[in-house]
């Protein structure tokens, strides 16, 4: 895969670089969002991350020149300092695919490379049986397995916890999430989601012990992190 | 206030416009100025006395007569040759006023018939004694049958008094009963020897008219003494064609009248009856005007005044009520030269009552409105007390003056005082009408745009105060001002084309009765104000950012160092700088915006947090064990803050516990200030707070190192939970509990609830 990396700092750069490479990816470095743009018009790529703050051109408008300019458009991965609330929410919702805030550990950002360069995310939603880590999911009973115990959950939950898991290091926007389960995102009270994601937590105790956690990305949506136990 | 003097005004007006006329008509009607008028009359008459009518002579039974002929009567033979020699002088007419309705000496009485019968007329008098004798209304007192045969004519002789008992007058004819007889006065008798009416006669229906005679000077007529004419040669030229007039004014024969001569002087009859003649045969009676020509006459110029009076200056009215004096009395003066007489007393009485009565009633209510405007204006709370005189020595008007000149002192001291203020306020202001346009600027507006401003339009001068891309948010604010708008922004911030950041606030300027007179705007230059913003703005730039992201780039780069556990230290104190500034700028930016809180599901947000401390955990051998009693409850919080000020708690907890140990963090109900509300509940195994320090835990920089602990802490930390716990309207407190370790609980209100349809 081909994958754009823009970013003012040369370390940053590096550092990113060394990450998509030790995947087996190959990296294109930018400095500025301008030469970013221009290598969009040009070339093709599989994935674009970039910096917010980037001289000529930054993140933030080389993100809405992408949606207004690209006929087809490669997922972005926000990549910043800024760790505001409400910088998260713009960036998302001005069309980045991911938003990671610096300094984050490697794995981390590998993982979510992964997650949106995993392009067929639907895929194995028809095969009947699953393994992610402890978490065994039987899609025709519709249950899952923690280590030989099964937990039940509702219809609901568990094709949230399916959505979730088929979407790890996915940050999913709370309209996509109930789009799909609900198939609907009117008349549903907004502390319905927030209460059946807390349920699935709780019921498959997705804590970091565990392999996973649920990151709440305040004003977009969810994600479920997979954690790598040192 | 005004109105109601207006109004009192013209009602003062009213009643003396009515009182006026009424004054006037009584005067006019009831002849009530008559002295006055009667006096104008007789001295204007002095003025232009007719020349005596050189036809008539007088034998005056004057006193040298009746020395010489002895007491009244005298025998009548005398009568009877004074006729005979007379008539051989050939007069014209002789009027004999003396009156014989008694008979006399028989033998005289003939004689006196038979002087009577020559070619000379003679004419006899006849009198009307009122009241007359057997209860008649009067006598007929005619001359004996005996000498009326012999006479040309018997006329009356009635003499017509004045109301102040003074002779100007003469009627042609007398009428005893209103349809009886008419007897025509001897001096028109007289007249007809011509064989016709007199002119007056003519022109007149009512003969009885009392007709206003000219009067000659008195004395003037050509006259002899009865005993001279008796007595001695009559020169024959002073008889010849004249009529002759004999008649009495010797003192005692009661025979003399008050005449129109202003000096009260007397008249007699025979002398009366000469002027009579005389202004018959000149036909120069003067005509008086008629009762309702003279009343509209009268009212006229009262009228004329009270309508100037409504309109004309103080001096205006003075000088016009004076002129209409003298105008009337001249016009009646004139009037009575050409022959006509308008009694000017009644007219006169009317201004000379209406201008000052009009004069007190305008002072009285003026200053009764001063009074009462004083009053209010001392009563008004001002920036200066209005100081009263109690000056008790002068009159009131005088104390009024005394008291309005104070005022006016007074407000004009306000004025400058208010302009003083203004022109020395620190700040640009100005002050523009409902119209828009600027009506007062103080000097620093003509700093800032460098001329005079005033007359300008506010939107010209804004125009040149305001960078063009601000110009269209302050008119906004004006609009929003103008119309009352509930959203309207209590101050409008905008920059110069100069540079210069202002703040405009207006206010609008009401007067009285509450309407609005205008806007007042005032401007704050708050560029150093702005350029601090800004370099708090760029301090905080460069903490939370441009200080993280060679932080940031520090942690990225470890992995290449080959000693793991220095690279793992040093990642920590990285993320430690990046903590610090990220509490310090979290800290200065609280409050710079409104709380803007959202629905949280406060469990979750603990365990995303736990999630997110789990590396620190870890690695410390701690373990952090949730228990969520909230029954899925929502707060309403900022995520961000609430987050961190609880990842701060959790922090903590996890660098004070000891290894291995348990962090206990436990979400529950409780009761905030009367209303429902969940609690976060921290509590580690360490060894607790410093007492010494527990009651200034969550102040800034408080030192809160513990004994033997490892890790010291700048204090921004828990002061930052305390003020996050402030905004979200909770709290937060510390504690040492009896089972051991530190114990926070922090208390957020409970949001209201919502039933989710879980299965929707």
């Amino acid at each position: 895969m081909r994958i754009a990396i823009a970013d003012d700092e040369t370390d940053v750069v590096n550092f990113l670089k060394a990450i998509v490479e030790e995947q087996g990816h190959v990296a294109a470095a930018f400095n500025d969002g301008a030469a970013l743009s221009q290598a969009l018009v040009r070339e093709t790529f599989d994935l674009v991350i970039m910096d917010w703050t980037m001289p000529k051109k930054d993140g933030l408008a080389t993100l809405h020149w992408m949606q207004e300019s690209l006929q087809e458009r490669p997922p972005v991965i926000m990549m910043t300092n800024r760790t505001a609330k409400k910088d998260i929410s713009d960036a998302l919702n001005a069309g980045a695919d991911d938003y990671i805030t610096k300094p984050e550990d490697r794995t981390v950002i590998a993982a979510r490379i992964n997650a949106l360069l995993r392009r067929n995310a639907g895929a194995g939603a028809f095969d009947t049986k699953v393994v992610y880590g402890k978490y065994e999911f039987n899609r025709i009973d519709q249950t899952v397995t923690v280590e030989g115990d099964t937990v039940s959950l509702t219809a609901k939950e568990f094709e949230l916890a399916d959505l979730f898991f088929r979407n790890r290091d996915r940050t999913l926007s709370r309209n996509y999430i109930m789009e799909t389960i609900w198939r609907t995102t009117a008349a549903l009270a907004t502390r319905t989601l927030d209460m059946h994601i807390s349920r699935v937590r709780a019921k498959l105790d997705l804590r970091p012990e565990n392999g996973f956690r649920i990151f709440t990305v305040f004003g977009y949506g969810y994600r479920l992190e997979t954690i790598e136990v040192r | 206030m005004l109105g109601n003097l207006r109004f009192r005004l013209l009602l003062e007006w009213a009643a003396i416009a009515i009182l006026g006329t009424l004054v006037v008509a009584s005067a006019s009607n009831w002849r009530g100025t008559a002295s006055f008028d009667n006096l104008l009359f007789d001295r204007l008459s002095t003025l232009s006395r007719p020349p005596a009518d050189q036809n008539i002579l007088i034998i005056t039974i004057d006193e040298r007569s009746l020395k010489a002929l002895g007491k009244w009567p005298w025998p009548r033979k005398h009568h009877a040759e004074l006729l005979t020699r007379l008539e051989e002088a050939e007069p014209r007419s002789i009027l004999l006023d003396i009156l014989l309705s008694e008979p006399s000496n028989e033998q005289d009485d003939l004689t006196l018939a038979q002087a009577m019968r020559g070619k000379t007329p003679v004419y006899l008098p006849m009198n009307f004694p009122t009241p007359g004798g057997d209860g008649n209304n009067y006598d007929i007192e005619s001359p004996l049958p005996l000498f009326s045969k012999e006479a040309e004519g018997v006329g009356h002789v009635n003499i017509e008094f004045d109301e102040d008992g003074i002779v100007r007058r003469t009627s042609l004819c007398f009428k005893p009963e209103i349809e009886g007889r008419s007897w025509l006065h001897i001096t028109e008798l007289v007249y007809r020897l011509t064989g016709n009416p007199s002119p007056a006669a003519k022109r007149t229906n009512n003969c009885e008219e009392r007709l206003l005679v000219r009067y000659s000077a008195r004395r003037s007529f050509a006259e002899i003494s009865y005993v001279d004419a008796l007595m001695s040669e009559i020169p024959r030229e002073l008889v010849k064609g004249r009529d002759i007039i004999i008649g009495a004014t010797a003192a005692g024969m009661g025979d003399n009248y008050p005449g129109p001569f202003a000096d009260g002087g007397l008249i007699s009859g025979a002398e009366i009856m000469a002027n009579g003649l005389a202004s018959i045969r000149r036909d120069d009676f003067i005509t008086q005007v008629g009762k309702s020509t003279g009343l509209l006459l009268s009212l006229l110029p009262v009228w004329i005044l009270m309508l100037g009076f409504l309109r004309w200056q103080p001096r205006t009215a003075l000088i016009v009520s004076l002129s209409l004096v003298g105008l009337v009395i001249s016009a009646s003066s004139l009037a009575l030269f050409g022959g006509y007489w308008f009694p000017p007393g009644a007219a006169l009485l009317g201004m000379l009552l209406v201008y000052p009565l009009w004069g007190w009633r305008r002072l009285q209510a003026m200053s009764d409105f001063m009074a009462s405007e004083l009053g209010d204006l001392a009563l008004e709370s001002e920036a200066l007390p209005l100081p009263l005189s109690n000056d008790r020595t002068s009159d009131l008007v005088g104390r009024q003056s005394a008291a309005l000149a104070t005022a006016i002192d007074h407000v004009r001291d306000l004025r400058r005082f208010v302009s003083d203020s203004l022109e020395h306020l620190p700040d640009p202001m100005f002050v523009s009408d409902n119209s828009g346009i600027v009506t007062l600027a103080n000097h620093r507006v003509g700093d800032l745009l460098g001329s005079d401003l005033k007359g300008q339009t506010r939107a010209a001068l804004l125009d040149r105060l305001i960078a063009p891309q601000h110009r269209t948010s302050v008119e906004a604010y004006l609009w929003a001002r103008a119309h009352g708008r509930d959203e309207a922004a209590e101050y409008v911030r905008f920059a110069s084309p100069g540079g210069s950041t202002f703040v405009m606030r207006s206010a609008d300027i009401r007067n009285d009765a509450g309407s609005k007179q205008g806007e007042i705007h005032y401007l704050a230059d708050i560029s150093a104000l702005a350029q601090a913003e800004t370099d708090r703005e760029q301090a905080l730039q460069l903490l939370s950012h441009d200080m993280r992201a060679p932080q940031s780039a520090i942690i990225s780069m470890l992995p290449a160092i080959p000693d793991k556990d220095m690279g793992h230290r040093i990642e920590r104190h990285a993320r430690r700088t990046i903590q610090l500034a990220q509490d310090f700028v979290d800290i200065a930016r609280m409050g710079e915006s409104a709380f803007e809180g959202e629905d949280v599901l406060l469990a979750d947000l603990v365990r995303d947090v736990a999630d997110s401390l789990w590396p620190l955990a870890e690695e410390r051998h701690v373990k952090i064990v949730i228990e969520d009693c909230s029954d899925s409850g929502f707060v309403i919080a900022e995520p961000d803050s609430l987050m961190r000020a609880i990842t701060n708690l959790l922090d903590n907890a996890i660098k004070y516990s000891p290894t291995p140990g348990k962090i206990f963090v436990k979400i529950e109900h409780s009761l905030f200030a009367g209303s429902e509300a969940l609690d976060v509940v921290i509590h580690d195994q360490g060894k607790g707070i410093d007492p010494d320090l527990l009651p200034n835990i969550f102040r800034r920089f408080s030192a809160r190192a513990r004994e033997g602990s490892r890790i010291k802490s700048s204090g921004l930390g828990l002061a930052y939970v305390k003020a996050v716990a402030l905004r979200h309207g909770g709290s937060v407190e510390a504690e040492n509990p009896a089972q051991g370790g530190a114990l926070f609980r922090l208390t957020l209100p409970k949001a209201s609830e919502v039933s989710p349809n879980l299965d929707a």
